[in-house]
């Protein structure tokens, strides 16, 4: 597949502070591609970079196979960067007019359709500055999808929205997703990530812990939950059940690892029951973003 | 450019800012011509001899050719009105980082100077127009049939005063540009220009170095010089004012290269920086 956007060696640096540190990456066309960190692991400086907000100190980005990326290019891009940014004096309307004037995105007839997606109709003709914090935030989500970019990026889109339009946004992201459109979004929120995504990269104080499709990334053991009455005795036995890589014992529950696609629950069932322990829960599970996502960057503070 | 006129049309016209600017400058315009011409009539209708002298010499500077020449000197003192309002328009675009957004949604970063140099324009040709319609107002209400008669005779005045603003209000955007703070860059660009260059200026004018014409808003303060009401009673200070006359010419070309000057900075800047 081709890729939209790809990084080579980006560098950013504010003074003594290195905000990214050699970042490479790229994203497929068609691709949700998530890009996760702790606060101030670099997310927004290098959405700031690929917008052209901000010069990299080394490195450089193509957009579309454009070096350096170009307004042309830029106009092709929905985008919400960090937090809305409009114009405080004028209404909802005027500042998509003024989004539509620069970029070319859409006709003034798209404008009343992307705020009825996103529900500010009623309040199209009142000032930004009346606007309450997920109201901006949804004005900003309509100027970044107006006149139906191929390509979104979006910088903590469901900031400051209630559930409601948090459960809306990801229901658009997927929707367009289904569509072909690429979506490059930041997030913090691990979940939100793991909901909508296809592909994710991880950052951790400016440098690229991994990146690629979710699958890849997250699938790299089977893990197994099992319990029972005496959670001592289970663990004792297991101890020398094959193929295992690890046994973790949280509270009640035993975690067990193997690698990729070698865990068989009826085997494991077998086994404990012909050890004369009788199991009371025994699960698959697939590893949560989280899981990994908390041990990849703890991994990197030792 | 069209396009960019449009873009910035639309945010000028819907900034209350702009509409209060527009309401002090119909007033000050005016109101400070107003003041001065009244000031001019109790010195003429004074009824001894200096009165009547003064009314002979003079003639009236309110009155047809001189109207233009008078009008723009006296309004150009209130070119802080327009400069406040470059200022904010500057300010907010930083302080809601809508100068990113313009970059985001698809300006160059070259596009986005045109568009604050358009706003500087579209600001200096509506305060010039002001000044156009008051001057032809006082021109026309105080000139007797012969005077009215030699309306067109110093319309340079009116590129003139157009100048002079563009040139200043320059500077005041690459205050607002460099600080990104309406308050500081409105507090530093009056504090020098009303305070510190006049205190320069006088400082040069005492040890007589004529190097103070070449002082930031001295260069362009000379395209307007002050009219000669009271020189035209001796003849050293009717030398003086006729010098001042012929420097114009140059100090409208020392103007254009420190404007050029002011705005490639920008460029300049907006090019390398972080927005």
């Amino acid at each position: 597949m081709e890729s939209v956007l790809a990084l080579h060696n980006i560098s950013k640096r504010y003074g003594p502070i290195q905000a990214l540190n050699d970042v490479s990456f790229e994203v497929p066309e068609g691709s949700v591609f998530g890009i996760l960190g702790p606060n101030g692991s670099g997310k927004t400086t290098m959405l700031s970079i690929i917008l052209d907000i901000l010069r990299p100190n080394t490195g450089n980005f193509s957009w579309f196979g454009v070096l350096g990326g170009s307004p042309d290019c830029r106009k092709k891009i929905g985008s919400l960067l960090e937090t809305p940014n409009f114009y405080h004096y004028l209404s909802a309307v005027d500042n998509l007019n003024i989004t539509q004037a620069i970029s070319g995105r859409g006709t003034p007839a798209d404008i009343d359709a992307v705020l009825e997606i996103v529900n500010l109709t009623q309040r199209k003709k009142s000032k930004f500055s009346t606007y309450s914090l997920g109201m901006k935030q949804r004005l900003a989500i309509a100027a970044a999808f107006l006149g139906n970019p191929k390509v979104l990026v979006l910088d903590e889109p469901t900031n400051g929205l209630d559930p409601v339009g948090i459960a809306e946004i990801r229901r658009l992201i997927k929707e367009l997703a289904a569509r072909g459109v690429t979506i490059i979004m930041a997030s913090h929120l691990l979940d939100e990530v793991e909901k909508v995504c296809t592909h994710v990269a991880i950052l951790k104080k400016g440098i690229l812990l991994t990146a690629g499709a979710v699958d890849e990334v997250l699938v790299n053991e089977d893990i197994v939950e099992l319990s029972s009455s005496d959670i001592d005795l289970l663990e004792n036995v297991l101890q020398d059940y094959p193929l295992k890589t690890n046994i973790k014992k949280e509270g009640n529950i035993l975690h067990l690892f193997f690698p990729v696609g070698t865990a068989n629950l009826e085997n494991i069932n077998q086994f404990c029951f012909e050890k004369g322990v009788t199991l009371n829960m025994l699960l698959y599970k697939k590893k949560s973003l989280e899981t990994k996502f908390l041990e990849l960057t703890s991994a990197t503070n030792n | 450019m069209l396009q960019l006129l449009k873009i910035e049309w639309l945010k000028i016209k819907k900034y209350p800012a702009f509409w209060w600017m527009l309401g002090i400058v119909a007033l000050t315009y005016p109101g400070i011509n107003y003041m001065l011409q009244n000031f001019y009539e109790r010195a003429i209708n004074k009824k001894d001899m200096v009165g009547n002298v003064a009314k002979l010499l003079l003639g009236n500077p309110f009155a047809f050719p001189d109207a233009w020449h008078s009008v723009a000197y006296f309004s150009s003192y209130f070119v802080m009105v327009p400069a406040l309002l470059i200022i904010m328009l500057m300010g907010n675009e930083y302080t809601y980082k809508t100068s990113r957004q313009n970059i985001i949604d698809g300006w160059s970063r070259t596009q986005f100077i045109h568009a604050k140099i358009i706003d500087v324009a579209i600001i200096s040709c509506i305060v010039t127009i002001s000044f156009t319609i008051v001057a032809a107002v006082f021109g026309i209400i105080y000139s007797d049939s012969v005077r009215i008669t030699r309306w067109a005779e110093e319309l340079q005045y009116i590129p003139l005063f157009f100048l002079q603003t563009f040139a200043q209000l320059s500077w005041a955007f690459l205050f607002a540009f460099i600080l990104r703070r309406a308050f500081i860059a409105l507090g530093i660009f009056l504090f020098y220009s009303l305070v510190i260059e006049n205190i320069i200026k006088t400082y040069f004018k005492v040890k007589d170095w004529s190097v103070r014409e070449f002082l930031p808003f001295e260069i362009s303060n000379r395209l307007l010089p002050i009219p000669n009401f009271f020189g035209k009673f001796d003849a050293s200070s009717n030398e003086a004012y006729k010098k001042t006359l012929t420097e114009i010419n140059w100090h409208v070309l020392y103007t254009l290269i420190l404007t050029s000057a002011i705005w490639w900075l920008c460029y300049y800047m907006n090019k390398k920086r972080d927005l």
